[in-house]
């Protein structure tokens, strides 16, 4: 008995080296993937943030502990990383740092919420509660801010 | 052109949830008008960076910044969502900041921990 407890405390102490090992690994890796670019174009301060939001990304994959996905779910409701694929889809965009991606995404979560009342004021205008999609194409024509859509709401 | 367009789309869920926390409790959208603000939100995204993009070649730096994305909201004629945005980032960098130094003291604390258990396994051997 006692002996078994002892081997089993050992075993589940190196797999937490392993696991340990291996986010020390991925962690290297990173950085030296990320390093020759940040060196080239960034401030000092900008590769540690990339890289802890990184960290921040990668820790509901591994599901080591959850309060951090927790806060980064109520940072940003959509994922940062189908935020940065789309910024990518610019070809004259080179690189957006974590900052950046981050704000994209607040800006389209205020986006979506100013939108969406907008849109409701034309419903309600039309005595309904379910809101159609003219109602939405009435509240795009109808802000001027929001002339960038036109066109590019038929493809 | 059909890969591109897949990948403009943000998930659904968050969409509909983003959707119904900004109107009343009585209030539904319907699907396609929930596709509508979807695509709108994608060319809004991608509008933003590319305009942040031109900004930045302008100032003659080649990665874009929240700064740039800030100003060039306010170029937009979206500056109502600045103010808001300026203190999401500060909150964003508070948390960065405090996970690495959590992730610097957990180390300290995991090496601590090793020591304990060495300490602990050597007692127990000690009476045999």
């Amino acid at each position: 008995m006692a002996s078994e407890e002892l081997f089993e405390a050992e075993f589940s102490e190196e797999q937490d080296l392993e696991h340990q090992q291996a986010m020390e690994t991925e962690e290297a890796e990173l950085a030296e993937t990320e390093e020759p670019l940040e060196i080239t174009e960034e401030s000092p301060d900008n590769p540690e943030a990339e890289s802890t939001t990184e960290q921040l990304t990668e820790k509901p994959v591994t599901n080591g502990n959850k309060a951090p996905a927790d806060n980064e779910a109520k940072m940003t409701q959509l994922p940062l990383a189908r935020i940065r694929n789309i910024m990518k889809l610019d070809p004259d965009l080179h690189m957006a740092n974590n900052e950046a991606v981050f704000i994209v995404a607040k800006a389209v979560e205020l986006f979506i919420a100013s939108l969406s009342r907008e849109s409701y004021t034309y419903t309600a205008q039309s005595k309904k509660k379910t809101i159609q999609k003219r109602d939405v194409d009435m509240a795009i024509s109808a802000v001027d801010s929001l002339l960038f859509l036109d066109g590019a709401m038929n493809f | 052109m059909v890969e591109r367009i897949e990948d403009l789309n943000l998930p659904n869920a968050v969409i509909g949830r983003l959707i119904k926390e900004a109107l009343p409790e009585s209030a539904s959208v319907s699907k396609e008008a929930r596709a509508a603000i979807a695509r709108a939100a994608s060319v809004f995204a991608i509008f933003v960076t590319s305009s942040s993009t031109a900004l930045a070649h302008k100032q003659n730096h080649k990665t874009i910044t929240a700064k740039d994305i800030l100003q060039t909201l306010t170029e937009l004629d979206f500056e109502s969502f600045v103010p808001s945005l300026t203190q999401d980032l500060e909150v964003y960098r508070k948390v960065v900041k405090e996970k690495k130094e959590s992730k610097a003291s957990k180390k300290d604390s995991n090496t601590a921990e090793n020591a304990n258990a060495s300490a602990t396994a050597t007692a127990e051997e000690a009476p045999e």
